[in-house]
This record gives C-alpha cells, sequence and structure tokens, in this order.
C-alpha cells in the first residue's frame, strides 16, 4: 500500500455531540479507489460530512498528509433544479476554489472547464440547462466540475442513483478510467456491491455501528460476507 | 400620449416619485431573484409586513418617550422610519433564516405566524399615534405620491449599493445559494455569503417599504422574478429579465394610476399580474405547439 493521504485516527462522527460511529482508525492510500458501503442510517454521510469538513468530529482526528482539494459530487436530487443554470455553468463552479470574490473566471479557467467537460464526454450537452439533463448526463457534468477543482481526492456521494443500468455502467468505467490516467484518490459512496467488486480496490463497510476496512479480496470472501450479514440478522 | 410627455417632462410635479418607483421596481426583483431560488418565497410576503412594524414602532417611539416631532422636517421623519424598517428587517431575517437552516419545525407556520402578527401589531400601534395623521399612514400604505428630494437619494445611493455589492459578489452569493457543500469543500464561508445575502434581501426591502408599502414590495420581489423564469436560460438572463420587467412595469403603471387617477402601487401589482398570466400562458402555448424532439 502506497502512503496515506488521509488517516482517520480514533474517530467518532455523529450529531450534536452524540457519536453514530465511534473508534474509526484506518488509513486511505494516496492514488486509491476506496468504496464506502453501508445500508441507509448507517453513518455514510456524516462520515462523508466530517471528511469535507462540513461538520466537526464527536472525537478523534482526521490527519492529511497534505491538506487535499476535495472534487465533490453530490447526489443528482440535492440540487434545486429552480436554477436556471446551463451544464457549462455548473461545472464552471468548480473554479470558483481559485477566483477570489470580486472576480470572474478568467480565460484559462473557462478553457479548463471546457477540456473537463469534454473529458467526461458532458460537452456535447454543457450548453443545455442542467435541470433538463437526464440522471446520467447530470453526473458527467457534475464529475466534470468536480474535475475543474484540480482535486486530489475525487468524492462521489452515490453518483449511481437514480440512473438507468447502462449509465450506471457506463460512469464507473469512466470513473476507473479517469482514476487510472490521472491517479486520483477515489472514494465512492454506494449500495451497489457488483460495482464495488469490479471497481474498487479497498472498502469500508459500516454496518450496526461497526466498521470493516480492507481490500475487496479479503472483504468479499464467503466467509466474511456470511459473517457481515449474520451482523445484520443478529 | 399626453400624460406620458408630462409625466416624462423634468417639471413634472410628481418626477421624484416616477423615479423612484422605477429604482424599487428594478431593484426588488435583483433580490427577489435570490427569494425565489431559496423557495423563500413566503418569507417574501413576511419581511415587508415586518418591515412596516418596524417602522410603526420606530415612529411610536417619540409618543412613548414623550416628544413632539410635529415640529420636525420629513428628513428625520424618514430617518427614523428607515432606522426602525432595517432593525426590524434584519432581526427577523436573521432569525427566520436560522430556523430555516436548521430544518425543524414547520417554516411555513413561523412565517405565517410573522407575517399576521406584524400585520395586527402595525394596526395596533397606529391606532394610538396622534401623530399617524401627519401621513405616515399613507408611508406604510405606499402612496408614492410626496418623495422629496432627499427621500429620492437616499433610495437611489442604497439601491446603487445593492446593485454594486449583487455584481461584485454575484458569483459567491449564487454558489451558496445553489450548492453550501461545494461552496464549504472549495473553503468558501458559507455563513458570511449566506449573511450577506440575507443582508441584501433586509436592506433592499427595507428600502422598498418605506417608498412603496409593504403589499407592493412583495409584488415587485415576487412576480417579476417569477415571470422571468418562465423565458431564462441562464442565471445572468435571469436576473436582467426580472429587473427589467420590475423596472418597465413600475413606469408603465404610474402612467396608468396617473391616467386614471388611481393609486399607483396597486396599479403597478395588477398590472404585473397581467404580465405574468400573459407571459405563462404565451410559454404554455409555445411548448404546446413546439416541435417534439425525435426519441
Amino acid at each position: 500500500m502506497s502512503e496515506p493521504l488521509i488517516t482517520f485516527d480514533d474517530l467518532a462522527i455523529g450529531y450534536d455531540g452524540r457519536a453514530v460511529l465511534s473508534g474509526i482508525s484506518l488509513a486511505i492510500a494516496r492514488s486509491s479507489f476506496t468504496a464506502i458501503l453501508g445500508a441507509n442510517g448507517s453513518g455514510k454521510s456524516t462520515l462523508l460530512k466530517t471528511l469535507l469538513g462540513l461538520q466537526p468530529p464527536v472525537a478523534g482526528r482526521i490527519h492529511f498528509a497534505s491538506p487535499p482539494v476535495f472534487g465533490y459530487v453530490p447526489q443528482t436530487v440535492e440540487l434545486d433544479s429552480l436554477f436556471p443554470l446551463t451544464g457549462f455553468d455548473v461545472a464552471l463552479m468548480g473554479t470558483f476554489g481559485r477566483v477570489g470574490p470580486g472576480r470572474f473566471p478568467p480565460h484559462d479557467e473557462r478553457q479548463l472547464v471546457h477540456d473537463c467537460l469534454r473529458a467526461t464526454a458532458a460537452d456535447g450537452f454543457a450548453q443545455k440547462k442542467f435541470s433538463r439533463l437526464s440522471g446520467g448526463q447530470k453526473q458527467r457534468v457534475l464529475i466534470a466540475r468536480a474535475l475543474a477543482t484540480r482535486p486530489d481526492v475525487l468524492v462521489l456521494d452515490e453518483p449511481t442513483a437514480g440512473v438507468d443500468a447502462a449509465a450506471t455502467h457506463a460512469l464507473l468505467e469512466f470513473i476507473s478510467q479517469i482514476h487510472a490516467e490521472r491517479k486520483l484518490t477515489i472514494l465512492l459512496v454506494t449500495h451497489d456491491l457488483p460495482l464495488v467488486r469490479k471497481h474498487a480496490q479497498q472498502i469500508i463497510w459500516l454496518h450496526q455501528g461497526q466498521i470493516l476496512h480492507g481490500t475487496v479480496a479479503e472483504l468479499f470472501t464467503p466467509e466474511r460476507m456470511a459473517e457481515i450479514f449474520e451482523m445484520g440478522v443478529g | 400620449m399626453e400624460t406620458l410627455r408630462q409625466i416624462l417632462s423634468p417639471d413634472f410635479l410628481l418626477r421624484n416619485s416616477v423615479y423612484t418607483s422605477v429604482l424599487i421596481g428594478f431593484a426588488c426583483p435583483l433580490v427577489g431573484v435570490f427569494l425565489v431560488l431559496r423557495r423563500l418565497i413566503f418569507m417574501g410576503v413576511a419581511l415587508p409586513q415586518i418591515s412596516s412594524t418596524g417602522v410603526a414602532v420606530a415612529l411610536s417611539l417619540p409618543l412613548w418617550l414623550g416628544l413632539d416631532l410635529s415640529g420636525h422636517d420629513s428628513q428625520s421623519t424618514h430617518m427614523l422610519a428607515f432606522a426602525g424598517s432595517i432593525v426590524f428587517t434584519l432581526m427577523a431575517i436573521l432569525v427566520l433564516a436560522f430556523l430555516e437552516r436548521r430544518g425543524r419545525g414547520l417554516p411555513e407556520g413561523r412565517l405565517g405566524t410573522a407575517y399576521v402578527v406584524a400585520a395586527a401589531l402595525s394596526i395596533l400601534l397606529l391606532s394610538k399615534n396622534r401623530y399617524a395623521e401627519l401621513g405616515w399612514l399613507d408611508l406604510l400604505k405606499g402612496e408614492i405620491i410626496t418623495v422629496s428630494n432627499f427621500d429620492l437619494t437616499l433610495t437611489a445611493i442604497a439601491l446603487a449599493l445593492v446593485l454594486v455589492v449583487l455584481g461584485l459578489f454575484h458569483k459567491e452569493l449564487m454558489l451558496v445559494s445553489f450548492d453550501r457543500t461545494l461552496a464549504a469543500t472549495l473553503r468558501k464561508n458559507v455563513v458570511f455569503w449566506d449573511a450577506l445575502t440575507y443582508l441584501l434581501i433586509g436592506f433592499t426591502v427595507s428600502m422598498a417599504v418605506l417608498s412603496v408599502g409593504p403589499l407592493i414590495s412583495f409584488g415587485f420581489l415576487l412576480i417579476p422574478p417569477l415571470t422571468a423564469h418562465l423565458f431564462a436560460r441562464t442565471m445572468r438572463q435571469f436576473t436582467i429579465f426580472a429587473s427589467v420587467i420590475g423596472g418597465v412595469a413600475s413606469f408603465l403603471g404610474f402612467w396608468i394610476a396617473y391616467q386614471w387617477d388611481l393609486p399607483v402601487g396597486p396599479t403597478d401589482v395588477v398590472l404585473l399580474g397581467i404580465i405574468y398570466a400573459l407571459s405563462f400562458a404565451v410559454k404554455k402555448t409555445t411548448l404546446l405547439f413546439r416541435p417534439k424532439s425525435p426519441v
């Protein structure tokens, strides 16, 4: 395993000082592809928010080898369709972290956004209204936006939710491709076990207040799977 | 056309009223856009009413303190009213926004209660205020008839300030409105930009209420953005269309009101309603006859 980029050190996460999950100690390697699995309410979103700095840990800490830039890809349902924005407008937001208040994105930043849209095969519909795009098209625009942040870590929150099977397959193939090409660290939150088996290297499995961490080969054995699901039954 | 020539004449007696009305018409939709996009339309109803309650409280203060304001000029009255309006609006918007962000309880219920209590309180305060007869009730109703040069200048400066801040920081205000999580991961100070958005809304509402009253302020905050939203493809189009619709409607409303001796504010709002209804019909008709794209 290469050097850790992110280390959770006896971390407890939750709301209003009450821990949902505690005792999280694990490391995420630079340039790795890690899937975060777990049922609804298992703490996936809380873990993600804590990692992104949107809410403080209840206890413990998160250590970064160097302060990373996160390219965050939200679920498309979180974005209000009322906003009259084109795909390009949405992707352009990825550059706002480098463009200070009172300034407009300069030409080179806009060019970068065009490049990112081309890289995600979203340039064909970038001038269309974002709210009118299909689920798969929106995800490609949002990944382009995340790439426009020039990220060290790409964080995808259930990117295949509401996306049909063919588009899901294409999307994950594409994410795997940019992971290989750009050596990005990928954190993917999902429910989809077959996708995880095919694309991820590491797994963080949140289940019944416990955290399992290991490689796909370690966790996806019949014995470990039976153990995990027995935890659920018991 | 003779009426139009009169209104456009530099010697027109009510020219300050025309200018103020048009300024409010252009400015209110600019912040109304954010109320609509953040789905805070009920806040747009409650805020102008709370603002006018602030005016009523401020104007009642001298009475409660035993001071006689009848000899004072309109500037000090206007400043006092503005202070009451801005203090109440900002306090209300910060409390309501904080509760809305916490996402607990019933936001519509809170806003409805704030609206109705504020309206009732205004009536109670003014019923016991002998200074109301000096024209303050007209101020609260939004009779845009007697606007002094001082009032016009104050309105123009305030609205120019709003325009400059919106122009400079539109990118940040739009980002925190559309995707707070992204804004936070880009290390933007979300609380600051949220507060600035609400400050701009509160400031504009306060100015508008003083000039045209709560009902008309709400009309200009809401209807032009809703109309513009039917046709706008981008944020820039949305903002410009909304502002132009508000400005043009306020001028046309003044013209119609002057021509037929009607109250200006209500004429403006009815005109905006007609424009919205016609735009909605045009949009639906266009969609009906648009060729379907091949599957």
